[in-house]
């Protein structure tokens, strides 16, 4: 009966309520050291478009991106958690991740960055995909390794092409069942790229 | 100028020690009205907990005691059947108003997180499902108009992880089975939010579960004898009930007997403050002793003396009474976000409710402790000589 | 004269272990409405209790009082607080050598004070004529604190004759006054007393009463002189 009763209360437990749903790390203190393996410590920071910069903000990071914020999930009031990774005292990069919506489901992809904004790492923490394994491979996040965001401003989401023969145009989709999120993933990162651009570096040149 | 000025304006002679004694009794009346209003409170959020799972009593297989949590535990594994054929002997039962079918399925995801995770998906069936439901609603869509449609509807949380709206496909991993999305539910702060539904014998066929269930909700009617039904249902072969109703008396008598203890405590605070009262009004007797007296030789009645000390009382309890019911409505909000750090299980919605009702009751037991603490300095005034008064002058 | 006050072989006897105190032995005295008596004796000598049986403050062991032809104390049982307060309240006023005004109140207010628990049929005057009588008017919104030992002591006398009473009592009325201040109250004892109102005072003060119509001196509980 006792343990009923547990079982009972947890299925009348439920979760606490927030506006948006955020893009986080399962396990920050196990993700943070696989991701960046010299670390030694993070700082956790909440950002969001609506407090940095409302309206005006968010036009332009859509203007930046080629595309309008979607759906129900992607709004101004989203929750951005930006990890700050120390080795010591130095501060050594960054950890940020965005929420997608993807052909199957929701896509949560982290990318981890040098100090001057380069991508080191490609991480998608969750997928619901037919192409999902594919996506997920390390031999295909490791393609987006020193990819800037000028890399990316060639890429067109509406169009799901990338202009030129730049380094971003040689990334490929991995599975022809990936196509469609493949595209969706090169959205993310460069959304990501964006909001850490005009959420952290620029503020941090001013 | 009447009894009552004057009793005011005695109380304001000493004001600090007059606001302390309010502030005493006030703390008091905010620990009652908070209490209170967490009984009050618990209890009904407690209920509705219940009440919106929808149906009073929850048949599974024996052995698996709620199929979503046993899912969560055991990963995936675990789940056991009930053949469909409980349905009919079920609801042969005259207390059985409607049963509805369900069957509890979850498929391993490795995409999701590092190790991956089990996604769950319950069937059920939409004819009675919904209706035994009702305050379900929805943000986008409506249920699923059949049971055998490759369709999904999904709790707000669900829809808002996978980013699903209504038209979007949605995916069984591992299975590779494609589901179209017609319906993404409001939140409910409960566990349909987690939820994704699909019909029931789609559920069955993708899985492979034909003619299986794993749990059979039933709503019984109101008046009906529920001891006896649920006796009923004992006796059916390798089933296992679990009574919504057998469940609420358990966490309410565990919170009793929380209560037992809180209550003490707050009746131990309601002494304190009495005694706060007692010596602040007797003190006061006893400095205004030989004004007691002159007030008598002028002409007043021993019960004119009762009636200025006791209400110079019940102003004081009034003071601090009321002071203690604002504090109470002010800090319901902090009380509650406490309680719920300390308990374990906490029903949704507020928990801590001070109502007109709880406010009056709190401010009724403080006001009617002080007058039982003002009897005894206002006898002892009422009985002041007027001659001792004078007799202090001395010859 | 009409006689307001007659009291008739009064003792008072208290008991102090084994010993008998006759604090009141056997006083015997009449009043006259209008007269002002004084009430003089060394410290001890029992004129203070006998102010108290007088104002019927205090159940006599013997004796008999009667006050404006009511019989009150003869023979009979001892009056209960209640009954005394009645009879205080129809025909007494009251004032002590402390003021005993109440802090809290402004002067109308305690002058108003008796008036909160008993209003005699067709009492006396109002508070605003008793302020004006006693030369109080600028003073009725200030609180005791604000005035002087003798404004507080006309506050007292306005207090006890808000309810009209046939008979003052007082009880060193200027034993905390400096002598210009004593001579203020003594001339308002004086007015009262020229207006009918019977005044009876205990004093150690002998200027003041040499003032009085009668002096009455107690000693050992006995009128010693007259």
């Amino acid at each position: 009966m006792k343990k009923l009763i547990l079982l009972a209360l947890f299925a009348l437990s439920a979760a606490p309520a927030f506006a948006a749903v955020g893009c986080d790390l399962n396990d920050p203190d196990r993700d943070v050291a696989r991701l960046f393996p010299a670390s030694t410590g993070y700082k956790t920071q909440y950002l969001s478009v609506k407090t940095a910069g409302g309206a005006p903000l968010l036009a332009r990071i859509e203007a930046r991106l080629g595309d309008k914020f979607k759906g129900l999930y992607e709004t101004i009031d989203v929750p951005y958690t930006l990890y700050h990774i120390y080795k010591g005292k130095e501060k050594v990069g960054y950890i940020h991740g965005v929420n997608q919506k993807g052909e199957f489901g929701g896509i949560q992809a982290f990318i981890t960055l040098g100090l001057n904004g380069e991508i080191r790492a490609f991480y998608i923490q969750k997928l619901t995909s037919k192409g999902a394994a594919a996506l997920r491979s390390k031999e295909f996040g490791e393609q987006f390794a020193g990819l800037t965001l000028a890399d990316f401003a060639a890429y067109d989401p509406v169009a799901g092409k990338v202009a030129g023969e730049g380094p971003a145009a040689r990334l490929k989709s991995p599975s022809p069942a990936a196509d469609k999120d493949f595209r969706n993933v090169l959205r993310s990162v460069k959304k990501n790229l964006i909001l850490m651009d005009e959420l952290l570096f620029s503020r941090e040149q001013k | 100028m009447n009894i009552y000025s004057v009793a005011y304006k005695n109380l304001l002679r000493k004001k600090v020690r007059t606001a302390l004694t309010a502030s005493g009794i006030a703390l008091s009346a905010w620990v009652l009205a908070t209490l209170f209003g967490f009984n009050r409170g618990y209890e009904s959020g407690l209920n509705r907990d219940v009440d919106n799972m929808g149906f009073q009593v929850l048949l599974t297989a024996k052995g698996c005691p709620y199929e979503a949590a046993t899912l969560m535990l055991k990963g995936g594994t675990g789940l056991r059947y009930m053949e469909e054929d409980v349905v009919k002997t079920v609801s042969s039962n005259k207390e059985v108003e409607a049963v509805t079918r369900m069957l509890m399925q979850g498929v391993f995801d490795p995409n999701k997180g590092d190790s991956g995770a089990i996604a769950a998906y319950l069937g059920v069936d939409t004819h009675t499902f919904p209706a035994m439901k009702p305050y379900l609603e929805f943000k986008q869509g409506g249920w699923f108009k059949t049971n055998d449609g490759y369709e999904a509807v999904m709790g707000y949380e669900a829809a808002e992880l996978e980013a699903r709206e209504v038209g979007d496909p949605l995916l069984i991993p591992d299975l590779g089975t494609e589901l179209k999305v017609v319906g993404v539910l409001k939140r409910t702060g409960t566990q349909d939010d987690g939820t994704i539904f699909l019909p029931l014998d789609t559920v069955q066929k993708i899985f492979k579960k034909e003619g299986k269930l794993t749990g059979l909700g039933i709503k019984v009617d109101k008046n009906a004898d529920m001891g006896a039904f649920e006796n009923r249902l004992y006796d059916l072969p390798d089933v296992q009930v679990v009574s919504m109703a057998q469940v609420k008396t358990t966490i309410m008598s565990l919170v009793s007997s929380a209560r037992v203890i809180v209550f003490a405590i707050a009746f131990i605070a309601v002494l304190i403050a009495m005694a706060g009262v007692v010596n602040t009004i007797l003190m006061s007797v006893i400095e205004r002793y030989g004004e007691i007296g002159i007030l008598k030789s002028m002409g007043a009645m021993p019960l004119d003396i009762f009636r200025m000390i006791w209400m110079e009382t019940a102003i004081l309890c009034s003071l601090g009474g009321f002071g203690g019911i604002l504090l109470s409505l002010a800090t319901a909000r902090a009380a509650e976000a406490a309680v719920r750090h300390f308990l374990p299980y906490t029903p949704n919605g507020d928990m801590i409710a001070v109502n007109f009702s709880i406010a009056a009751g709190a401010f009724g037991v403080i006001f009617v402790g002080g007058l039982l603490s003002g009897v005894y300095p206002a006898w002892r005034a009422a009985r002041v000589r007027p001659l001792e008064a004078i007799r202090n002058e001395g010859e | 004269m009409d006689t307001v006050l007659t009291a008739k072989d009064l003792r008072k006897t208290y008991h102090r272990g084994s010993e008998d105190v006759h604090a009141v032995d056997g006083v015997s005295f009449d009043a006259g409405a209008g007269e002002l008596t004084a009430i003089i004796g060394p410290s001890g000598s029992g004129k203070t209790t006998l102010l108290n049986l007088l104002g019927c403050l205090d159940n006599p062991s013997s004796g008999s009082l009667s006050v404006g032809g009511e019989e009150i104390f003869g023979g009979k049982a001892e009056l209960s607080e209640g009954t005394l307060t009645g009879i205080r309240r129809r025909n007494f006023g009251y004032i002590f050598q402390k003021f005993y005004l109440i802090p809290t109140l402004t002067v109308l207010e305690n002058i108003m004070l008796p008036g909160v628990f008993y209003r005699g049929a067709g009492a006396g005057r109002t508070p605003q004529e008793l302020l004006k009588q006693l030369g109080l008017e600028n003073r009725a919104a200030h609180l005791p604190a604000e005035l002087s030992g003798g404004e507080m002591q006309r506050v007292a006398i306005a207090r006890a004759l808000i309810n009209a009473p046939k008979i003052l009592l007082a009880d060193e009325p200027t034993g905390n006054l400096d002598s210009k201040r004593a001579g203020e109250i003594e001339e308002i004892l004086h007015t009262l007393a020229d207006g009918g109102i019977t005044v009876i005072m205990v004093t150690h003060n002998l200027e003041l009463a040499r003032t009085a119509d009668r002096v009455i001196e107690i000693r050992d509980g006995r009128i010693h002189a007259q």
